[in-house]
């Protein structure tokens, strides 16, 4: 008997004197409100990360349905990314409900990684929601523009490294290896764009400004009568001559858009609608950061020719 | 000669200042028409500028440096100078954007209708008891809310709405609230003048309901208001592999329909259980438990069970669910003092303590097949707390959203009560035994409004 207890003491002690060695090798568990704030944070943060969306790629990042999941992923989160420009206020529901200090607002946790953006579509006027759903401080759909990249990886290294400050130089690697990647895809990606330069497309809802930007095309007109706000048959009616009368020739789709409505209206002016990735994981295929842009520019490409 | 002498320096005197200044005038002309030159260069220079096609940027992984000022540079209000420079439009916003007020407003309205038969309105039977046949602000309420310290976030809200029939409208404070959001083990405290977490319908604001009206049981059991308290409660959600939700609480019970001892001394206690349960992606079905138990202001005990249950679908990219299954239900376990007339002389001789179990409970379907449209119908089934009988009801609805701040609901519900009840509803010579009713709501939202939970 005393030799059995003898054992269990024994085993015991070296269980314990594992648990700090089993403890360093946790990951931290990051909680990114959309997938590409996801996908970025998986890319900088390898394997010592561990990372869930919120959102998944094909619901509208606007008004995300509060599950108490949401919660359930919250309460074990060391570290909440998260969008910024009123994109994912929802977040601050379930970050409430989910009874996670580390989280909070103005927790170390909790990083924005708007932070630096240089900001589009920002109201140079009184706003009201007379104009729809607008965003007061600024387009929040920045992620879209792979330019932004660098800015976001950035702001995701600090807010990692400020949980765990000694891999903050594995972060760092990682990241210079995502950019380098990146660079070579933007390469790439500026050839497939570069004939159609200064090109005007329609989209569904005013959220590619970033991406045409980056790549030289511009936004003639938007689907939804204002942010957020149906159309009405009169202003599709405007849209459609404005896309005979520009000979625009595609119409963006999102993937929770109604493509139906797209589409009628496309062939009506004798355009496309064509389905982008507006986050990662909208189409299949576009599962990570660089494969969504990939899908985009390759898809957009191919409907402007 | 010294007379000479004195004149040629007072001639000095005041010719030197003149001369001066002739030679100040002279080159201000001069530095005047200078800028005239240098404004209207700058003034070509802008025009020739403004002629010329926007820049485009050239496509690189490293991004251009921001327009406004680095996130996170020290900030100051600009100077006159600052003001009068060129700069980009919105700069000025920058400097008074919407972090200046450190936290977030929104204004709800909600108004209400209905028709009715005229012995419901003199009975005063309708749903809006003493309101029937009127068109009223039911509550318009100004939300502020937001972050207090790193430590906690707290909520006021402050509505006011017709009560009686053609009343003045009172403001008052519907809810007070502090949340301590960073305590231990997974515990969160919320204190001060709450509406109170029981069950799923209870913790709605009237403009949020996806009804026109609260469900019956609930104005039955707890009064036109619900349960709103003043006290603490404390919730806990374990690091489990699914979601659970504890809440116990302690409030003054200063509801009378249900409670009303008003004290600490005597508290009421609640408690509810809450789990979730995602069945794929398009499912999900949310189930809970709670209770309420303190003393009637008869110094009776009084003990309040609901369970709730809500069921949504929404197909994969859809921005609204399609169907929602809603239902909760109440049992209300309570002691009443009632008078017993044991001589046969018409008056109570004795005052008896008899235990009342009441049952009350509700379910709603709603279809939302359109983004703007949706159609349900409730149906209803309670008993009354105290009084004998009981009533059912069921009411289909329609509602339209021009947009998401805005909303109209058009309703018909059918009351029947049962015959016992026909006393508690039969004044000044009428009865509103069977109701019918129109109902119609208009609901807006202006400003912040925080997301609607599941």
């Amino acid at each position: 008997m005393r030799r059995s207890i003898l054992i269990l003491l024994v085993a015991l002690a070296a269980g314990l004197s594992l648990a700090p060695a089993a403890s360093t090798a946790v990951k931290i568990r990051v909680v990114a409100t959309i997938p590409d704030l996801k996908a970025l944070t998986e890319e900088i943060g390898g394997t010592l990360v561990d990372v869930e969306s919120l959102a998944r790629g094909t619901q509208n990042a606007h008004e995300l349905e509060i599950r108490p999941s949401l919660m359930l992923k919250l309460r074990r989160a060391d570290v909440l990314i998260e969008n910024g420009l009123e994109l994912d206020a929802w977040a601050e529901v379930p970050v409430q409900g989910a009874n996670n200090p580390k989280i909070v607002r103005g927790a170390p946790g909790r990083v924005d990684v708007s932070r630096g953006v240089p900001l589009l579509d920002v109201p140079s006027t009184r706003v009201d929601r007379s104009m729809g759903d607008v965003h007061p401080q600024g387009n929040p759909h920045y992620s879209l523009d792979p330019g932004m990249a660098p800015i976001i990886t950035k702001n995701i290294v600090d807010g990692l490294s400020r949980f765990a400050p000694e891999s903050r130089a594995a972060f760092e690697k990682n990241r210079q290896v995502f950019l380098e990647r990146l660079d070579e895809a933007m390469a790439r990606w500026a050839r497939a764009m570069e004939p159609h330069k200064g090109a005007k497309v329609v989209v569904y809802h005013p959220q590619w400004i970033y991406f045409l930007n980056r790549f030289g095309l511009s936004q003639a007109a938007a689907l939804e009568d204002r942010p957020g706000i149906p159309a009405s048959p009169a202003h599709l009616t405007r849209v459609i001559r404005q896309m005979k009368e520009e000979q625009i020739k595609v119409i963006i789709v999102e993937p929770w858009n109604d493509l139906k409505l797209a589409t009628r209206v496309a062939d009506e002016a004798g355009a496309k609608a064509v389905v982008l990735a507006s986050m990662v994981g909208g189409v299949k295929g576009a599962d990570a950061y660089i494969a969504a842009i990939d899908h985009n520019v390759n898809a957009l490409a191919q409907a402007l020719r | 000669m010294r007379a000479s002498i004195v004149l040629i320096a007072l001639l000095c005197l005041v010719l030197t200042p003149a001369v001066a200044a002739a030679q100040d005038a002279a080159t201000l002309r001069r530095e005047i028409e200078q800028l005239q030159k240098q404004l209207q260069s700058v003034t070509e220079r802008l025009q020739r500028l403004e002629a010329q096609p926007p820049a485009q940027p050239a496509p690189s992984a490293t991004p251009a440096q921001p327009p406004g000022p680095a996130a996170g540079a020290p900030s100051s209000a600009p100077s006159a100078a600052d003001l009068l420079r060129p700069r980009q439009p919105y700069a000025l916003y920058q400097q008074r954007g919407a972090g200046q007020l450190l936290f977030d407003m929104g204004i709800a309205g909600d108004f209400v209708g209905n028709i009715t038969q005229g012995n419901v309105e003199r009975a005063g039977g309708g749903t809006f008891a003493g309101r029937e046949n009127r068109f009223f602000p039911r509550e318009i309420e100004l939300s502020l809310f937001g972050q207090v310290d790193p430590y906690a976030a707290a909520v006021v809200r402050i509505e006011s709405g017709e009560e009686e029939r053609a009343a003045e409208l009172a403001v008052h404070l519907a809810e007070a609230h502090l949340t301590l959001l960073t305590l231990p083990f997974g515990t969160q405290a919320r204190l001060g003048l709450v509406r109170n977490r029981f069950g799923y319908t209870n913790e709605i604001h009237e403009h949020d309901l996806p009804w026109v009206d609260r469900p019956n049981a609930f104005r039955i059991f707890f009064g036109d208001e619900g349960l709103n308290e003043k006290g603490l409660e404390v919730t806990f959600v374990p690091d489990l592999p699914f979601y659970i939700e504890a809440l116990a609480g302690v409030f003054n019970g200063d509801n009378e329909t249900a409670f009303g001892r008003t004290s600490l001394r005597h508290p009421l206690a609640t408690g509810r259980l809450r789990t979730f349960l995602e069945l794929g992606d398009e499912h999900a079905v949310q189930l809970g438990m709670s209770v309420a138990s303190g003393q009637t202001e008869e110094k009776n005990q009084s003990t309040i069970l609901g369970w709730e249950g809500r069921y949504k679908y929404r197909p994969e990219g859809s921005l609204h669910p399609l169907i929602t299954l809603t239902g909760e239900a109440l049992y209300s376990m309570r002691k009443t003092d009632v008078g017993v007339d044991q001589n046969g002389d018409g008056a109570n001789d004795v005052i008896d303590k008899r235990q009342r179990n009441h049952f009350g409970w509700y379910t709603g379907l709603e279809a939302q097949p359109f983004r703007r449209w949706a159609g349900g119908v409730r149906y209803d089934w309670s008993q009354y707390p105290v009084n004998p009988g009981w009533e059912w009801s069921v009411e289909p609805y329609l509602t339209f959203w021009p947009s998401e701040f805005l909303r109209f609901r058009l309703a018909y519900k059918y009351t029947d009560r049962s015959p016992q009840t026909r006393d508690a509803f039969n004044l000044r010579d009428a009865s509103a035994r069977r109701v019918d009713e129109i109902l119609f709501q208009a609901s807006f939202i202006l400003g912040a409004h925080p997301a609607h939970p599941f």
